[in-house]
């Protein structure tokens, strides 16, 4: 690398280049492909990284992506077929013990060659909707890693610009829907082919050194950033736990999740040690992958929050520095192999939810009550009259907790998450499934505060023909906490009826693998509903009003927790009000 | 044209409304232009005053103006302001919250403390979204539920009492069969005759439900207020003695009348940036050039839009959002970023230097406006470079501190980055041309569009002291400055033709489509045509001059996302079918670089564009230069600095005094009212019979040009 500087201008220039890079290769990615998780929800990465992996600018898709390629590139290198690069190469890879986020998210790699010179690497992830699992879509109940599907490692789908037909063909054979898998990863192959070539113009334009230069100082950039708001938190050492449902077979087992933030000037470490032994199914997280991910994930949130501040902080290895994390082998948060570690996204969100908490004494102004943090993620399954499969994989949303300054958002991706969902008239026209209803929960009242929590939402999706399904998702038992005053929210629930009889619900438990379904079969989820921030008699009385109104409280909510009274036409009684209050507040002390 | 045929375009801006007016002196057409200040709390204010005072200028009566189009943002403003109508909306039973829920998608990743516009400033309040017993199933849309009357009756007295001004009926499946939202409306309409009532099927007749419904709720929320406004202005144009017809801009490029825009008012909400692109394009044809980028450089945004072949393109229904509400309306392609004169340049606290979005706006405006700004902007770094003098702004009008200009970015850019205040304005100007630059080719080469084949069309008040530089930085072709680049806009107004469109959505698939299947389109684009017809019809368009476009919105099946394939002119049928799906197959590759032509093809929704040509605009040509040398334009000469940061002694030239076929040779500065024109070394402005500026790198004398940054 050179010793100069580049100019401040030309690091502008440059990093508007790479910024923009990067959202066109996720651009065409989730527009060409074809199965709803990538096209829809846009679960997906792209990007380009130096010929040291480091990110040089990653597609602001999905966070869980975000941040993740490095480890796959180190793992790609570590695998490599033939041990060495060529211009015109093409590798996938998914393994999760060499560095993928998890199993389905397959990562496409293209080698960046200037002038005989490999510099980079143009890379995406993207999740594929059936890589030959043992359940179609998503698997939890598993004994192994091998029982995810197929597993790449390192291996080239065009050498030198030769496509190997025999690994296409294989492809073909070992998937549940093998022309959504090999079409889309023929997106991907698009997404990367542009990345490269926009790379090599930026290249020609400015220079190998000067583009090289410009990155490492746009690291750099990144990391000071970060470096200074951590080093304004106090040093110290900050605690916050919570337990996850069960490993979705050991029904009776809570797994704890314990999470220590150390600060020492201007470095943070998150120590993940005493939370639960890794776990005999899928239900583990890839450590490299996924939970160094989380953890960089919660800092940005935090503290480089880009809706408070106006500074565009790039999307770089820079942010990733500050941060340390430690998870002890053998832990939930770093398996060894051969275990299975597919599902491991409600984890990752819980770990988040818990940063937050912890700091929440020291950054009252950047945190959350507590969050849904966890995930439901749905595979409906069923085989189509002429012998094929329908593979449909569903992300519902969940709700955020009571903020400082506004109210936790109601039914949205949380944390870590940040997919679309699928509209339900598209659903309807292709799949024999059908959505009996999709609004906000009315069975329960979000946890109060001045601010209060975000609430939960209820999807029920209903088969029309026999088919299966696997639900990844936690959080029936451990309740979102509320801050400062504020209630705690509400857990989820799923129930599972059939629309001929819906009065006999049957509730399960959060993750299930594999379960038949009967046609007029309904799977309804319930979405947890987030802690509250503040104490709820400090909300305004008008503000609980306009909430009664538009049905977000009840009157009787309003009346027991807010101490808000409402006569017949809907007006505030101020003097019951006030004594209510008084009363309620004179009993909590 | 008749010297009673006068036009009027007026095009309303933020801070000016710029007017231009088309009469006829003896055989020779006559073009006035003019500027007024804007009226922002009731914007008809400025317009009826502008058109007073150009007719007055141009000496035409009242009564001769046969007809006035009008470019407006006053839909835009209600969704800026957020004061639209108070909403009801009856919905599908146990789906009442999908305006509330969108599609489930932060407007950020990074962030905790981050707003939901959608949920903190909903088009419809929650106890206003009443859900009916109902249900439409798919994919054929049977009636699985009936439509219950009596909770719509129910309804209207809730809504009723709720004081709501309009009322939306959006269901489930409604594109399948609409029969319930229609019934529904009846019953409102019976009930609630006072209120603005429209159906989801009849805004926007296309599959998914979150994009139909806010589409839907937009058009309610904006639609009372702007017909009122539009009503108004009509009526007050007849009481001041005029006897035009109005016509208004629509977002896809076309005009309408006041009837179809106070039903639809979400087709106009980007009625203001439209004028700029058709202006553009118009000048582009003047000069026979019909590959053109134009870039609309205002004071905090500029405005920016790709016209390959001289069509315009229209942005996919996918990307199409008024702030954060998708709005399903054929809308130019156009890209909006926060780059202007107004600009603020800062260092920010990572010690980055930035430029933009953060803008001066009018108030306080640059530092060297002298009215208490106190942050350096891209105005003030021209004014330091020399590109600007300082007591010609808006010809003399606005007086500049070029002093404060300097000490503001010495302060705050220079001191801090080791630089001379020089090096730091040309880093402003740099930085700004860059961030313009990426979004140019974010609008085109990303696009499958060639920029070395475009020539970049500059205006606005700043754009022709960027122009070169842009059109460098994307390797454009040439630049090409309009002649009254303030006024462009306007301008477009008098270019537009008159343009419907509908859509229906209907799901098929083409490769194994049978002639029944096919029969069925043509069926549905029959009745789209014929929605057109009596549209144009009812404006009083003879058939004769109706002309009609057939288009089918497809994908690979199994994608999310469609890309427009041309429909023949004939039905469909078997043999014919394949140029559709041809004709997709090279959209998908233009786009994404890659077809799948194995894969089969789904229509997915059709939509016919009927339109009408107006009569061309006539500008006067440019007297000839007829061997005349420049001189006679020659105003002054004064440093000016460019790119390479060294001051050059550069002649002013006066644009009103040069003649068609004059060469200006850089380095000059081409000064006019409202705009001035920057020629770098190492380049030639040649003038037109058309009165357009052409700028290339070269010499009169054929010097090697020089490279500009």
């Amino acid at each position: 690398m050179s010793q100069h500087e580049v100019d401040p201008i030309t690091l502008q220039v440059i990093g508007g280049a790479f910024d923009t890079i990067a959202k066109e290769m996720g651009h065409i990615l989730y527009r060409m492909s074809f199965s709803s998780i990538i096209r829809e929800s846009q679960d997906l990465g792209a990007g380009l990284f130096d010929a040291n992996f480091n990110t040089l600018c990653e597609s602001d898709s999905t966070p869980l992506h975000i941040g993740s390629i490095p480890g796959y590139l180190r793992g790609v290198q570590e695998t490599l077929q033939g041990g060495e690069w060529h211009e015109g190469d093409v590798v996938i890879h998914n393994h999760p013990y060499y560095g993928a986020s998890h199993s389905p998210d397959i990562a496409v790699v293209v080698p960046v060659f200037h002038e005989g010179q490999l510099v980079g690497f143009s890379a995406n992830t993207a999740h594929h909707v059936d890589i030959g699992s043992a359940t179609p879509g998503l698997i939890i109940d598993i004994p192994d890693v091998f029982a995810e599907g197929m597993l790449f490692a390192g291996i080239k789908l065009y050498e030198k610009g030769v496509r190997n037909e025999a690994l296409w063909q294989f492809i073909g054979h070992n998937s549940r829907m093998p022309k959504q898998l090999r079409d889309d990863i023929e997106a991907q192959i698009a997404s990367c082919r542009l990345g490269q070539r926009r790379f090599l113009e930026l290249i020609e334009t400015y220079g190998l050194e000067t583009v090289q230069t410009a990155s490492n100082q746009l690291m750099d950039y990144s990391e000071r950033l970060l470096r200074r708001r951590i080093a304004e938190i106090p040093d110290g050492e900050y605690y916050a736990e919570g337990f996850l449902d069960d490993d979705g077979r050991n029904r009776d087992v809570r797994l704890p999740v314990k999470v220590c933030v150390r600060i020492r000037g201007d470095s943070a470490t998150v120590d993940l040690t005493g939370s639960s032994p890794q776990v005999p199914t899928g239900f583990n997280v890839p450590f490299e992958g996924s939970t160094k991910v989380a953890c960089y994930f919660a800092f940005r949130a935090l503290l480089l929050d880009t809706a408070t501040s106006d500074e565009y902080v790039p999307q770089n290895e820079g942010s990733f520095r500050p941060i340390e994390v430690i998870a002890p082998k053998g832990s939930i948060f770093n398996p060894e192999f051969p275990a299975a570690a597919e599902a491991r996204f409600t984890q990752c969100n819980r770990v988040i939810d818990c940063i937050i908490r912890a700091l929440s004494p020291v950054l009252p102004e950047r945190v959350s009550g507590g969050n849904s943090a966890s995930l439901s993620f749905a595979a409906y399954s069923g085989v189509r009259p002429g012998g094929d499969y329908w593979v449909f994989l569903e992300v519902n949303e969940g709700a955020y907790g009571g903020r400082p300054h506004s109210d936790g958002p109601d039914a949205i991706d949380n944390l870590m998450c940040n997919t679309r969902n699928n509209p339900i008239e598209d659903l309807g026209m292709h799949l024999p499934l059908v959505c009996d209803r999709y609004e906000l929960r009315d069975d329960v009242m979000p946890g109060a505060g001045r601010y209060r929590g975000g609430i939960g939402v209820v999807k029920a999706q209903r088969f029309l023909t026999d088919g299966s399904m696997t639900h990844e998702n936690d959080r029936h038992l451990d309740t979102p906490w509320g801050v400062f005053g504020g209630k705690p929210g509400v857990v989820g629930k799923v129930e599972l009826y059939n629309g001929a009889e819906p009065a006999a619900k049957e509730q399960l438990p959060a993750k299930f693998s594999g379960v038949p379904t009967k046609a007029g079969d309904v799977m309804a989820f319930y979405a947890p509903c987030g802690g509250g921030y503040g104490n709820p008699l400090e909300r305004p009385p008008e503000q609980v009003r306009e909430d009664v109104l538009d049905d977000f409280c009840t009157l009787k909510h309003a009346h027991e927790v807010y101490g808000v009274v409402l006569d017949d036409d809907m007006r505030i009684d101020w003097s019951a009000t006030e004594q209510r209050r008084r009363d309620l507040s004179q009993s909590a002390a | 044209m008749a010297t009673g045929d006068v036009r009027i375009g007026v095009d309303v801006g933020g801070t000016f409304t710029d007017l231009i007016l088309e009469a006829q002196a003896g055989d020779r057409p006559k073009v006035v232009v003019h500027k007024v200040p804007s009226t922002p709390k009731d914007q008809s204010k400025g317009v009826l005053e502008g058109i007073a005072e150009i007719c007055r200028i141009a000496g035409v009566e009242r009564s001769d103006v046969k007809m006035i189009v009008h470019g407006t943002t006053v839909a835009t403003n209600i969704t800026l302001e957020h004061n639209g109508a108070e909403v009801g909306m009856l919905t599908t039973r146990n789906f009442r919250d999908i305006l509330h829920i969108a599609r489930h998608k932060r407007p950020h990743n990074f962030s905790m403390q981050f707003d939901v516009p959608w949920q903190s400033k909903p088009l419809v309040k929650r106890r206003n979204r009443i859900p009916i017993t109902e249900r439409i199933m798919p994919p054929s849309g049977t009636i699985d539920t009936p439509l219950d009357e009596s909770e719509v009756r129910a309804a209207c007295e809730t809504l009723k009492r709720n004081g709501v001004e309009a009322v939306i009926v959006c269901f489930l499946f409604s594109f399948l069969k609409n029969d319930h939202e229609k019934r529904a409306k009846e019953i409102i309409q019976e009930l609630m005759p006072d209120v603005y009532v429209c159906c989801s099927h009849e805004v926007v007749d296309v599959i998914r439900e979150y994009e139909r419904f806010s589409t839907t709720a937009m058009n309610a929320f904006v639609g009372p207020r702007t017909s009122r406004y539009l009503r108004n202005l009509e009526r007050k144009l007849h009481g001041d003695g005029y006897d035009a017809e109005l016509r208004i801009m629509q977002s896809n490029g076309g005009v309408a009348t006041v009837d179809t825009c106070s039903d639809k008012a979400v087709t106009i909400l980007m009625s203001g940036p439209a004028g700029g692109v058709i202006g553009g394009s118009f000048a582009g044809k003047l000069s026979g050039e019909d590959n053109i980028i134009t870039v609309d450089i205002g004071g905090t945004s500029a405005d920016i839009s790709t016209i390959p072949a001289g069509s315009l393109k229209i942005m996919n229904p996918r990307d199409t959002y008024v702030g954060d509400y998708p709005v399903l309306v054929p809308m130019i392609d156009l890209s909006t970023i926060g780059a202007g004169g107004g600009s603020i340049a800062y260092i920010d606290e990572g010690g980055a230097f930035r430029v933009g979005p953060r803008s001066a706006g009018a108030e306080p405006g640059p530092v060297c406006y002298g009215k208490g700004g106190t942050e350096p902007t891209v105005t003030d770094a021209q004014v330091v470079l020399g590109r600007l003098d300082a007591d010609r702004l808006l010809g003399g009008e606005l007086t500049v501190d070029r002093e404060l200009a300097r000490k503001a970015i010495e302060q705050k850019l220079a001191k801090p980055l080791g630089l001379t205040v020089e090096q730091a304005a040309l880093g402003i100007i740099r930085i700004m041309n860059n961030n313009m630059a990426l979004a140019i080719r974010a609008n085109s080469v990303a696009r499958g569009i060639d920029p070395r084949n475009f020539a970049l069309m500059p205006f606005g008040g700043a754009g022709p002291l960027h122009g070169v530089a842009l059109a460098s930085e994307i390797f454009a072709r040439e630049v090409i400055v309009p002649p009254a680049p303030g006024i462009t806009a306007a301008m477009g107004l008098l270019v537009t033709d008159m343009k419907y469109e509908f859509t229906r959505s209907v799901l098929a698939v083409l490769n194994d489509a049978e002639q029944t299947a096919l029969d069925q389109i043509n069926v549905h684009i029959e009745k789209l045509e014929q929605l057109c017809r009596e549209q144009l019809t009812a404006d009083g368009v003879p058939p004769a001059q109706q002309a009609f476009s057939k288009i089918a919105e497809c994908r690979y099946q199994g994608q999310g996302f469609e890309l427009r394939a041309v429909m023949p002119n004939d039905p469909l049928t078997l043999e014919t079918k394949q140029q559709v799906m041809d004709s997709f197959h090279a959209a998908h590759r233009l786009d994404y670089g890659y077809a799948f032509e194995d894969s089969p093809v789904e229509v997915v929704t059709l939509r016919v564009i009927g339109s009408v040509a107006v009569d061309p605009l006539e500008l006067p040509k440019l007297p000839k230069a007829n061997g005349a040398g420049i001189e006679s334009a020659y105003l002054y000469s004064r440093d000016t600095i460019f790119d390479d940061g060294r001051p050059v002694e550069t002649p002013r030239y006066d644009r009103e005094r040069l003649a068609a076929g004059h060469e200006v040779p850089g380095p000059a500065v081409i000064l006019q009212h409202n705009s001035t024109t920057l020629v770098p070394p190492g380049y030639l402005a040649s003038v037109q019979e058309s009165a357009n500026l052409h700028i290339r790198a070269g010499s009169a004398s054929g010097d090697a040009p020089q490279s500009v940054q």
